[in-house]
């Protein structure tokens, strides 16, 4: 037990006797829980001889028994030295005795003792523990003092000692603090524990026998249910037991058993459901992660691009400006440039008339000063521009920043999506008049919906406008209803969003599913083995191939799950093999590459025998079929030359061709004649000469009977032969069985069972029954019936 | 009722063997084949008696008309015994082939000097399957017989005379009506006396005519080149004309260019093992 291991191994690390006694301990569990109670025999009686020993000779061999006992608690830690590792193992152990606590059916245990259990320390625990230490005190016993006597055992010494293991227990509990409670009222504790020892007493009876051997009047036998605990028959007549329901202690067990595993069930389920649950959150986080990195990178993109056209429009309006300064500078420049040169003009001028003043010649003074005045004339004739020529202000144009609002506001405004991509028809998807059409938008669209429009695909002229359907759709994917069968649809789509609509997509096509095939119920044959079907295709346009499905059918009239297909027929029929004496039914289904068509019709197949239909194109036409198919009448002849034969049809011979299947194997049918009715029944090839009278030739084999006047006379044809027989009793019922694995044709008398006669013919090909009438009569045909048990060795 | 063995050999997984005993209904020596089927190893299997024609012992049977690999595969215990008392000192039983020694005509005598030991019906159908069922492996409830001309005879008349008692009946050439054809007379003639009402419980035509019971499939082969049937010895037609009177099922086969001998026997042997077989394994 793997338990057992778990729980021993770390032990290693603790004092050897410890080591011990804890291998002792898994060992002791393993055989509880494997039920091996007769186990236990051997070793009790030792544990309460040496316990004796421990407890009144050895107070260090007490300190270990409690040091170790305490190991095999709660799992509370004892000393600060004991690792995480034992921890575990303790829990682990810990969960073992819980369970096997539960087992015993300690656990609701009601008694008065039980409140304080409840409180306190929950008994299967201290059962357990009790256990553990006996079998502790048993191997430190045996290795320390293996010559103890046999003698030492006392057995009124038994009770007490319990009493005193528990209390000991007890005391080791709370000096751990294990049970901090527990010694809060040291007076009424101590009375607990008694009653924790006589019931720790009881319940290890039920772990162990040998106890039993002691004290034989105290093993609980039976289970109170009113109280939830084992109890003594014994109890059950006296004392508080005695109005309560009991049962066996091995059904509550098992009972308990079945909860506690029902309890495994659930959690076992709830472990598996937060496993999904974690798979499906970390699935969603991974995407939550992937969509911002998406989004942060688009944010940045878009900022980028906005960014980018400020600069731009900013070093654009810059270098306007600067235009517009060195302009308006120069301007300035040539103004003062001008203004100076008339400065200087003016300065000459004055200088010149100051001159002039001076001057005293009167004559040259005048001649002088006309001529100043003059250019005085001059000057101020031309213009002096006083004026500034510019604005010197900055001219204040208006900004447009309507591209970048346009730049700003597509960081929140999703571009109009692409155009998104059809698939291609996913095999299966479609039904007779439904595709589910999939289409994959263009990776980083936002697309609000679709629109899916779609028309039949024709090969007529394209002038003739097709009626187009459009429709709208959330989902990248639609399923369309309300088509035709096995028709080609075009479809195409257009992505949506509020920004605006994408272009059309590529056109795809689709095809619907077939409409189911036909199958012609008069065409199928079956044998034992084997069932040839036929069927109409019921589609216009070609299909790829058929998938013919059988169940068997049972007696109990409900269909068996057992259902076969056979897929890939290319062609509208099929031979199929089957079972023996079985009732199958079967459908066709049609499949192209959307997807196969609903079921056929079926056709019900009897494997009990052969079975065929008559094959009327072949009938001559002075032959009937009646209404059940299988009774054909001769009529007084006519004139012959009235008939308009048909093609295949019988000209020489009344006669009518059945359907074989062909298969190999044995065939047996039956033929109804009245005494003197005058046939020729048998088989021949497919091919048989239409206008040849059977039996005369190499392609058909036949009885033949003739009423002559002295008597019914029997031949038995093929190329015109026959053997001489007779036979005394005219058969009614012919039974004829084609034996095609022994290359037989025989003939009955089945109201005799009596053997007629048989041809050995080696069959080149398939044959097929025949009957013909020679003289107006009737002929009853039977088959589908299995070839008769007496028959079978001919 | 001793059996003392003279021969055995194994045939198809089987054995042909050949007994002698003491017969108390002939008061002589008797020999017998027997060919017992593999089956027999195991299981009690149906008995098929085969009654030989004029001057034949059981060994004609057993080594010329190869019926036992049919025997085998159909599980049958064919018994072939002798055709009459043998040694028996009957002055004249040895004068001529078809009177007397290999001549019994399966009747038992009512005239001296032969009615002591030529009382081959109950041997046939008495004494003989007692001494086999209490000896081999055979079922009592399942028995057939047929035999060859004299013996199909014998077969017949076995099988008409007690309705049931056979589970079905065949017969190569036999003698169909032996109170009109020159060997039955003599033999009858001398078996059984001159009063011709005696030998009508021995004519199978006769006795077709008159019969009543349980159904009986009989297989009749007859070569069409048998001198025999030429000669007015065997009289098919007789016993067809009764039996399709009388409603008993026959298949009568006229087999063209076949003769009177084992070769014919041995080609349709297999043809009435298995038509013994459908009703005694049914």
């Amino acid at each position: 037990m793997s338990s057992s291991s778990m729980a021993t191994e770390p032990e290693t690390t603790s004092s050897s006797p410890d080591k011990v006694s804890a291998r002792d301990l898994g060992h002791s569990k393993d055989e509880i829980a494997s039920g091996l109670i007769e186990e236990c025999d051997s070793t009790e009686p030792d544990g309460l001889k040496f316990y004796h020993m421990d407890l009144y000779e050895s107070k260090e061999r007490l300190d270990i028994f409690a040091e170790v006992k305490v190991t095999g608690d709660k799992g509370h830690e004892v000393s600060a030295e004991q690792s995480g590792e034992k921890d575990q193992i303790e829990c682990s152990s810990q969960k073992e005795i819980d369970e096997l606590a539960r087992l015993y059916g300690l656990e609701d245990d009601k008694e008065i003792v039980e409140d304080f259990r409840v409180e306190h320390m929950p008994l299967p625990e201290v059962s357990e523990n009790k256990e553990s230490s006996i079998q502790k005190y048993n191997v430190e016993h045996k290795k320390i003092e293996p010559q103890q006597s046999m003698e030492n055992i006392e057995r009124e010494f038994g009770k007490k000692m319990f009493e005193d293991i528990v209390q000991e227990h007890d005391g080791v509990s709370s000096n751990c603090h294990f049970d901090e409670e527990a010694v809060n009222d040291a007076s009424n504790e101590e009375n607990q524990r008694t009653d924790i020892g006589g019931k720790l007493e009881d319940n290890d009876r039920t772990l162990s026998e040998p106890t039993a051997q002691q004290n034989e009047e105290e093993i609980p036998d039976i289970y109170c249910v009113t109280c939830g605990t084992p109890i003594r028959a014994f109890e059950k007549l006296f004392g508080i037991h005695k109005e309560h329901e009991v049962t066996q202690l091995a059904n509550v067990i098992e009972d308990v058993k079945e909860e506690i595993h029902n309890n495994m069930g659930k959690l076992e389920e709830q472990i598996a459901q937060m496993e999904n649950l974690v798979v499906h959150l970390e699935e969603i986080f991974i995407n939550v992660e992937e969509n911002f990195a998406r989004q942060e990178q688009n944010f940045e993109i878009r900022y980028n691009e906005v960014m980018q056209a400020l600069t731009q429009r900013c070093e654009d309006k810059l270098q306007a400006l600067g235009e517009e300064k060195k302009e308006k500078l120069e301007t300035l420049y040539a103004q003062l440039v001008a203004c100076g040169k008339k400065l200087d003009s003016s300065r000459e001028l004055i200088e010149l008339i100051q001159e002039l003043r001076k001057s005293k010649e009167k004559a040259e003074f005048l001649k002088t000063a006309v001529n100043t005045a003059d250019r005085a004339e001059e000057f101020f004739q031309t213009d002096t521009e006083l004026e500034l020529s510019i604005n010197q202000k900055y001219e204040n144009k208006m900004i447009d920043f309507s591209d970048v609002q346009q730049l700003m506001d597509s960081i929140n405004i999703v571009p109009a999506p692409s155009a998104p991509v059809v698939n291609p028809q996913s095999p299966n998807s479609a039904t007779g008049t439904s595709v589910r059409v999939c289409w994959s938008p263009f990776s980083e669209d936002t697309v609000e919906r679709y629109q899916l429009y779609y028309k039949p695909v024709s090969d007529d002229a394209p002038t003739e406008k097709q009626t187009e359907f459009m429709m709208k759709v959330k989902e990248s994917y639609c399923t369309v209803y309300n088509l035709v069968p096995n028709t080609q649809y075009e479809f195409w789509v257009t992505a949506l969003n509020t920004t605006g609509i994408s272009p059309a997509s590529e056109r795809a096509v689709y095809v619907t599913a077939p409409s189911p095939p036909k199958i012609k119920p008069k065409d199928c044959r079956s044998c034992e083995t084997a069932a040839l079907v036929r069927w109409e295709s019921g589609n216009m346009n070609p299909v790829d191939s058929y998938t013919v499905e059988l169940c068997k059918v049972s007696t109990e009239d409900h269909e068996s799950d057992i259902t076969e297909s056979i897929v890939g027929i290319p062609t509208c029929e099929s031979l199929i093999q089957l079972d023996p004496r079985e009732k199958y039914c079967i459908h066709v289904r049609a499949a192209n590459v959307g997807g196969i068509s609903e079921r056929s019709k079926p056709v019900t197949i009897h494997t009990t025998g052969t079975f065929f239909h008559l094959n009327e194109e072949t009938a001559h036409p002075l032959l009937s079929i009646l209404e059940d198919g299988f009774t054909i009448a001769c009529q007084e002849e006519e004139s012959l030359l009235d008939f308009s034969y048909q093609y295949n049809s019988f000209t020489r011979c009344v006669a009518v061709m059945g359907n074989l299947i062909p298969v190999r194997g044995k065939h047996y049918w039956e033929v109804d004649a009245d005494e003197n009715v005058e046939y020729r029944i048998g088989v021949a090839f497919e091919d048989t000469n239409r206008n040849g009278v059977f039996g005369t030739n190499n392609t058909s084999w036949c009885m033949r009977h003739v009423v002559t006047p002295s008597r019914h006379k029997y031949e038995f044809l093929h190329c015109g032969s026959t053997p001489d027989v007779r036979i005394t009793i005219t058969p009614k019922k012919i039974g004829i069985l084609l034996d095609y694995d022994n290359w037989k044709l025989s003939f009955f008398n089945m109201d005799l069972l009596q053997h007629l006669y048989t041809f050995s013919c080696r069959f080149q090909h398939f044959v097929h029954p025949f009957f013909a009438l020679e003289k107006p009569g009737v002929l009853r045909i039977h088959n589908g019936i299995g070839v008769p048990e007496s028959l079978r060795s001919f | 009722m001793a059996l003392k063995q003279i021969s055995s050999n194994k045939c198809y997984e089987g054995f042909q063997k050949v007994f002698e005993h003491d017969s108390t209904e002939l008061k002589c020596k008797m020999k017998f084949g027997i060919y017992l089927p593999p089956k027999a190893d195991t299981r009690k299997c149906p008995v098929l008696y085969w009654l030989s024609g004029l001057t034949c012992t059981e060994q004609n049977f057993i080594t010329k008309a190869g019926h036992q690999q049919a025997a085998a595969e159909h599980g049958l215990i064919v018994v072939a015994p002798d055709t009459s008392p043998r040694g028996c000192n009957i002055e004249g039983e040895d004068e001529s082939w078809d009177f007397g020694t290999g001549a019994s005509f399966y009747v038992n005598a009512t005239e001296e000097p032969w009615k002591t030991n030529y009382r081959m019906y109950s041997y046939i159908t008495e004494e003989l399957p007692q001494l086999v069922n209490a000896n081999f492996p055979a079922d009592p409830e399942r028995m057939s017989i047929f035999g060859h001309s004299m013996g199909g005879h014998g077969a017949l008349i076995c099988a008409l005379k007690s309705p049931g008692k056979y589970k079905s009946v065949s017969a190569f050439a036999p003698i169909c009506n032996p109170t009109q054809c020159p060997w039955g007379r003599k033999a009858f003639n001398g078996y059984l006396g001159v009063d011709q009402t005696k030998w009508e419980p021995y004519d199978a035509t006769l006795l077709a005519k008159s019969y009543s019971g349980s159904q009986l499939d009989i297989l009749i082969d007859q070569g069409k080149d048998d001198q025999f049937l030429a000669a007015g010895q065997l009289l098919p037609d007789n016993f067809i004309a009764a039996c399709t009177e009388r409603k008993i099922p026959v298949v009568f086969r006229l087999q063209q260019g076949y003769d009177h001998s084992y070769f014919f026997i041995s080609t349709f042997i297999n043809d009435h093992i298995k038509h013994h077989a459908k009703y005694l394994n049914a």
